[in-house]
């Protein structure tokens, strides 16, 4: 093999690698979820464990981050569905507490959809 | 020889890199621009697809200070302009109005016919009786019988005001006027006509949920999730075709329990209370504003007589789920719509023939 060869070979792996990872890995582990409430926009990283208290229209709402995932632990609702609704770690994947204006989505390349209708 | 295969080499990285600069780069939203801010009331996010980022950061900043001025025009509880009307309207005396109210005043009035008064802007009272007027708190619980009958027989309609050239009067004394289910929708409205003016040609304004959206991401359409009235996620998903409004009025917005009972946000101006039957109105339409107005009127019109009224005010795409976990489409929805995740115990309704 002579030394072009092995640069076109090289070439042509990486091409189908890169073709492989742009299309065919579905569902990449989130890094990223947002959260929106009245006052602020979030972006926090789910790759660090931790409790985050954001202030919504009624009060106060409690998230927490484990291990990649992120849920509602406490919320002022009358209804607690964002408790309910549980972890949430896959892109894409959203709920809100809408009685205290605050929506949990998680981010990442593969979003399905541009805006959330409720 | 080398030359040639180095040569090849070449072609093949250089396309490698073109590739992964354009049109990769292309889906991973290399041209979306995406702001999310507080404005009338809620929180407002707007995406524009192929704009400069320095034109788009421009022109969100002017639909914010529009939607800030819109809300502070028509809001029906701050001081302002319409509260100025609604304290007029209760002397029964004729008055000048100011003219910032006007956008919300021709349309309701067709609006509010077609639907048979369903979608009912003068029922500020009722709004107020039950405390859903204070965007910061939820009553605990609902208002006396007494109370709500009192104020269904003094009947205010939104008939019943009048507007005489650049005067107005209201003929009954108990008309307050809340533009709630469809100041919103106006205002959507106005923000995409200022981004069409800066030549803004894809983009999405969503407020608090409700949203119009035109053109396309790049080269696939908008794609746009409908929440679950009651499940966590998106129930279904519609592609954007050219430029629609999409908006969801349901019953788990704004609401409160009592003695395990939800009271929710959207009067029935029939009964004084929350409107019974429906849990979830999708409508899709032309128009921000005629979309707001009628989801709120086919949500109150609930499930035996959504079809009639959707008829009455032109609405040819609708879904709405009831109380009985059943799903009801009109035909050009059900063509359309794309379910997003298993029903469950939801199943759809087949349209009469």
């Amino acid at each position: 093999m002579k030394p072009a060869d092995a640069v076109l070979v090289t070439v042509a792996v990486m091409l189908i690698a890169m073709l492989y990872i742009n299309f065919w890995t579905p569902g990449r582990r989130a890094e990223q979820a947002q959260i929106r409430t009245p006052y602020q926009n979030l972006q926090v990283s789910l790759q660090q464990d931790r409790d985050i208290a954001v202030k919504g229209k009624m009060g106060i709402s409690r998230l927490r981050v484990r291990h990649g995932k992120i849920r509602f632990i406490d919320s002022p609702c009358p209804g607690k569905y964002c408790i309910h609704s549980g972890w949430l770690k896959r892109s894409g994947e959203f709920t809100d507490c809408l009685p205290n204006g605050i929506s949990l989505m998680i981010s990442g390349a593969d979003a399905r959809f541009d805006a959330i209708n409720f | 020889m080398i030359t040639r295969r180095c040569g090849t080499a070449t072609i093949i990285a250089v396309s490698l890199l073109w590739l992964n600069n354009g049109s990769f780069a292309a889906g991973k939203n290399h041209e979306l621009f995406q702001d999310t801010f507080d404005a009338f009331g809620t929180l407002v996010s707007i995406s524009i697809y192929g704009m400069p980022k320095k034109t788009a950061r421009t022109v969100s900043t002017a639909v914010i200070s529009d939607l800030n001025r819109m809300h502070g025009f028509w809001h029906p509880w701050q001081p302002g302009p319409l509260a100025r009307i609604n304290k007029l309207l209760a002397t029964g005396g004729k008055f000048y109005y100011p003219p910032s109210n006007l956008p919300l005043f021709d349309d309701s009035f067709r609006f509010s016919s077609q639907s048979g008064g369903l979608f009912n802007p003068a029922i500020g009272a009722f709004i107020k009786l039950w405390g859903f007027h204070d965007a910061s708190h939820l009553p605990d619980k609902p208002p006396s019988e007494q109370a709500i009958a009192d104020l269904l027989k003094k009947n205010p309609r939104f008939s019943d005001v009048v507007v005489d050239g650049l005067q107005m009067y209201s003929k009954n004394t108990a008309v307050i006027l809340d533009f709630g289910g469809f100041a919103k929708g106006v205002a959507v409205d106005k923000a995409v006509l200022r981004l069409r003016e800066f030549g803004a040609q894809n983009a999405i304004v969503n407020a608090g949920g409700d949203l119009r959206a035109f053109g396309k991401h790049g080269e696939r359409p908008w794609v746009i999730g409908i929440r679950h009235p009651r499940a966590n996620g998106v129930i279904a998903s519609v592609r954007i075709r050219g430029d629609e409004s999409v908006f969801t009025s349901g019953d788990y917005e704004r609401f409160f329990k009592y003695h395990g009972k939800r009271y929710h946000h959207i009067i029935d101006p029939r009964t004084g209370y929350p409107a019974r039957g429906s849990i979830s109105v999708t409508v899709i339409t032309e128009s921000a504003g005629k979309a707001d107005a009628a989801a709120t009127a086919l949500f109150v019109a609930g499930p035996k007589q959504w079809r009639a009224i959707a008829k009455a005010m032109a609405i040819n795409q609708v879904m709405l789920i009831d109380d009985q976990k059943q799903i009801h489409m009109s035909k050009a929805m059900a063509e359309r719509i794309t379910f997003e995740m298993p029903l469950g115990s939801y199943r759809i309704v087949e349209p009469p023939p």
